[in-house]
């Protein structure tokens, strides 16, 4: 079986470094353009996060989940900690990237497109409401305090919202992962 | 800290973990979370949730693809190279002083006022006059990606990128001046009050001949008297209009760094700078 690359990247193949570059870019290169004030806070994040996947490649663990996934997660926390660390303007682009995501086709003939395609399922499933509070969360870098003040709703609501936002994304990501059951 | 169940998630630890993902627990928090039910069920819930969170952003990612940018893709290039010479666990930001003395050759006669006007018009929002005052020169030519390869220590690029990583490191955009060698220039300056470390990124700079003028790097310091800013070194621009990335070393402590700013002046470097060209001033974005 070949090693993915992180795996080769975990083992000391060094090429794997650029491979991984070529491989991840524009997936980094997007989620960092989406989630940074300007354009040069994007390319200073993509340098950042590239850093911090190479570093914790050993950490890969195939059997929970693609390897675009990790990359994925690596990437949300990082530029949540940058979104976090600045002041309170909003990313480059704002809002709403949930309720398009929410209205497209999730096909997609990727290799791991499963996850993102449950994702977009499961958001596909909630209440518009529920979308904006995971993206002001999740993408957006607000608390939940700082959520309920934005959008008038108390904070016992935005905890809810999104808890069950998040329960139903994770359901789908567990109904159909391979090696991941189902646990509630 | 509950009487049901371990094995179901209660709804206030659970409201904990998805908070984990947006906010800062508090340390009451975190020790609810640490004496809630199984350790292995909220370690599991932990992975799960933060998985679900990184679907979505995956989801958002691959909803509109997008190409790395080329000048990007080299610059992690450079990153990759860097990190491949060095420890692939190192984390921590290596001194890179790559120095050289300033090339000796007669001070450049003293011409023209063209960025007076700029220069006038900075000095107004920073300072009534300046008085400068000589410092420790430092050079820091940016080595070509071949190079880089060969190089065992990090590159200025992946310096920089660790810099990044550190709190409270503070951004300056800078800003072009109305000066002919700043047609066109953009970049930044990152730097960190507590490390006193920082890096001048630039593109577009010209190209300078050494034996004639260098640049000049200034930091203004909010707790210092603003006729004397604080010396960053001298550097060259090699880049002929692309990316010179430049390793800030103040030569005295800078409490509260407000503005930078970039002058072109004799080889080595001034004491007082006769103000005739100021290519960039960067403030906080």
């Amino acid at each position: 079986m070949s090693l993915s690359v992180l795996q080769r990247i975990s083992s000391g193949d060094s090429a794997a470094l650029r491979a991984c570059i070529d491989q991840y870019g524009g997936l980094v290169w997007n989620l960092a353009r989406r989630l940074s004030r300007t354009a040069s806070d994007a390319e200073d994040a993509t340098q950042e996060i590239f850093l911090d996947v190479w570093k914790s490649a050993d950490r890969f663990d195939a059997a929970q989940g693609s390897e675009k996934m990790f990359i994925a997660m690596i990437a949300r926390r990082r530029l949540i900690d940058r979104l976090r660390k600045t002041s309170a303007q909003p990313p480059m682009d704002p809002l709403e990237a949930l309720e398009s995501i929410a209205c497209a086709d999730p096909s997609n003939d990727s290799e791991s497109a499963s996850e993102a395609e449950n994702a977009v399922r499961a958001l596909q499933e909630l209440k518009p409401d529920q979308r904006q509070v995971l993206e002001l969360g999740l993408l957006q870098g607000l608390s939940q305090s700082e959520i309920s003040a934005k959008l008038g709703v108390p904070l016992g609501s935005v905890k809810s919202l999104m808890r069950r936002g998040l329960i139903k994304v994770r359901e789908a990501m567990n109904i159909d992962a391979e090696g991941v059951a189902a646990r509630s | 800290m509950s009487d049901t169940d371990p094995q179901i998630p209660s709804e206030e630890w659970l409201d904990l973990l998805v908070r984990e993902l947006t906010d800062e627990l508090t340390p009451a928090e975190r020790s609810t979370l640490a004496s809630a039910g199984s350790p292995e069920l909220v370690a599991q819930t932990r992975r799960d949730l933060d998985r679900a969170a990184g679907a979505i952003a995956l989801a958002v990612a691959e909803s509109v693809p997008q190409a790395l940018p080329p000048a990007l893709q080299r610059r992690l290039e450079e990153q990759a190279a860097a990190f491949r010479a060095s420890s692939p666990r190192a984390t921590t930001v290596v001194p890179l002083p790559l120095r050289r003395e300033a090339p000796a050759a007669p001070p450049r006669a003293g011409t023209g006022s063209a960025g007076a006007g700029w220069w006038a018009a900075a000095a107004c929002l920073l300072l009534a006059a300046f008085a400068w005052f000589r410092a420790p020169q430092t050079v820091f030519m940016p080595a070509p990606p071949s190079e880089a390869k060969q190089q065992s220590e990090p590159t200025p690029a992946m310096l920089r990128a660790a810099l990044l990583t550190h709190p409270n490191v503070i951004k300056f955009n800078v800003g072009a001046t109305k000066d002919p060698a700043a047609a066109g220039l953009t970049g930044d300056v990152v730097w960190d009050p507590a490390t006193q470390q920082g890096f001048l990124r630039l593109v577009g700079l010209r190209a300078n001949d050494p034996r004639i003028e260098q640049y000049q790097l200034w930091i203004f310091d909010g707790e210092r008297d603003q006729r004397y800013p604080v010396d960053g070194g001298v550097f060259d621009s090699t880049a002929n209009g692309g990316e010179v990335l430049v390793p800030i070393h103040a030569a005295i402590p800078v409490h509260v760094a407000k503005v930078f700013a970039v002058t072109v002046e004799k080889p080595g470097g001034v004491v007082v700078s006769a103000r005739e060209h100021v290519v960039a001033l960067a403030q906080a974005s």
